[in-house]
């Protein structure tokens, strides 16, 4: 097999953190409530709330899932038709978070 | 026949499939989030219009192209993505290897028309992650990775025994994996300009002019096993980390902390591996210095980020009193061995299970959750 000890772990520097200066990011990390509705075994977030105010979100964009540790995020960018957000939900702490505005 | 299926532009495409709105934009992910101060790790097909691509600093690719998308690298995603798209592509029951995270090839038999069965992958993986991959075919895995190139992005390309010839001469010699710089100047000195003269080369003349090297590339283009053979174990030669720093610094405490994160990460790794290293070669660049590269061979192998970084201190003290402006750096371990030394001294049985202790909080928590304190140093860029 080709590079057969290849592991796309292995590539990159997870841990590496920033040093200063300007960052792009719009990081919120809130807890949020979230509407989910189940179909053939996928979650699909339909509205969240967050500081009082309720968002609908009108699509799913995409989903992936990040590791930290022993804890799987599920990871989903939402759009409402204004604005873009990514909303996490945590296999251990089993909460809402509201990760970013990403535009 | 090999299956290379290659993901094109990934970060970026990615990227795009996630905020609708950078779609058919020019976008590079950047390796931090520093748009002015980092390195493209993947730029669009829009913005490679403009002559944008991976490995070019973000300042020079906004030079560009002004109106350029920015994002910043998310490990996390690419990773787990490229995780779903081995396990769909496992899903056919063809063997299967990773190239890369974003490169994957696969041997398939008769049973499958070559080029239907690549359109139902390029279409699967559209289906399911919204990107597109391009997918060469050839006998062999360097032949087929270099078909990948030819028709991007969301193309297929087939090299067979009537059109090898024919495709390869319009392909330039530097297109073939492994042929860089160097040995691509090397090789036009020779008048082998093109993928066909390589090809036409006898064994006997690369090795004579690319010596083992060469050898191998006949092997590898000529080559009827479909995968690369195997090495007798599947256990790295080296483990190594690099970091490019945002700008030039000369501040030694910021560059040891630097050297002090890189040795940890890779001391994890080799334990990870349960493997031990004697060798520690440390590579710094910087504007006045250039590249300058020392390694070290110790007596005693060791995975333990701080022996690692006292052995990184002994090869860097050898550059002079004066640190020198470094702007990126580098650790890398080698002479691998596997660990099966038990400790003896009470000392080296402490320090043992601090680091399993260690490597089980990070590994519970996320990794860098605990850290020596040494390394908060990084998280300041000096102003000097």
């Amino acid at each position: 097999m080709p590079y057969s000890s290849f592991s796309p772990k292995a590539r990159w520097d997870r841990h590496i953190h920033e040093t200063g200066e300007e960052k792009s990011s719009t990081a919120i990390g809130r807890r949020i409530e979230v509407l989910v509705w189940f179909k053939n075994t996928r979650a699909n977030p339909r509205l969240f709330i967050w500081n009082n105010n309720k968002y609908k979100i009108k699509e799913i964009t995409y989903y992936w899932q990040e590791r930290r540790g022993q804890e799987t995020l599920h990871c989903f960018s939402v759009s409402t038709g204004l604005d873009l957000y990514q909303i996490s939900f945590s296999s251990v702490s089993l909460s809402w978070r509201l990760d970013k505005v990403i535009s | 026949m090999i299956l290379h299926i290659d993901m094109d532009a990934f970060f970026a495409s990615i990227e795009q499939a996630i905020n609708p709105r950078l779609k058919e934009k020019p976008l590079i992910v950047g390796s931090r989030d520093n748009r002015m101060h980092t390195v493209v790790c993947a730029a669009s097909y829009e913005a490679k219009a403009y002559g944008i691509d991976s490995g070019m600093s973000s300042r020079d690719a906004l030079q560009l192209c002004p109106n350029l998308e920015f994002v910043p690298a998310q490990q996390g995603r690419y990773i787990w993505i490229s995780e779903q798209i081995f396990r769909m592509l496992e899903g056919y029951g063809f063997s299967l290897a990773y190239t890369s995270i974003d490169e994957f090839q696969m041997d398939i038999n008769d049973s499958v028309e070559p080029q239907k069965f690549a359109r139902q992958i390029q279409e699967r993986i559209y289906a399911d992650f919204h990107i597109t991959a391009s997918v060469g075919i050839a006998k062999n895995w360097l032949l087929a990775k270099l078909a990948s190139k030819l028709n991007k992005p969301n193309g297929i390309a087939v090299l067979t025994d009537t059109n090898l010839t024919e495709i390869l001469d319009l392909v330039a010699v530097g297109k073939i994996c492994g042929v860089g710089k160097k040995t691509g100047q090397i090789l036009s000195d020779l008048g082998v300009k093109t993928c066909l003269d390589l090809y036409l080369k006898s064994a006997d003349f690369l090795e004579q002019n690319l010596g083992k090297y060469g050898f191998n590339l006949y092997l590898s283009l000529h080559s009827q096993e479909r995968f690369e053979p195997a090495e007798e174990e599947s256990r790295p030669k080296s483990v190594g980390h690099s970091y490019t720093l945002p700008r030039a610094t000369q501040t030694p405490g910021f560059i040891r902390a630097w050297v002090r994160l890189l040795s940890e990460m890779v001391a994890q790794r080799l334990r990870a591996q349960n493997l031990l290293a004697d060798t520690v070669h440390l590579w710094l660049n910087g504007p006045e210095m250039g590249n300058l590269g020392a390694q070290k061979a110790f007596h005693e192998g060791s995975n333990d980020g701080y022996q690692i970084y006292q052995r990184s201190l002994k090869i860097m003290a050898k550059i002079g009193p004066k640190m020198p402006k470094v702007r990126a750096l580098g650790v890398t371990c080698s002479g691998l061995l596997p660990n099966r030394y038990l400790p003896l001294f009470e000392e080296q049985k402490r320090r043992e299970d601090l680091l399993k202790t260690i490597d089980k909080i990070n590994g519970r928590f996320g990794e860098g959750s605990i850290y020596p304190g040494i390394i908060g140093l990084t998280k300041r860029m000096p102003r000097i």
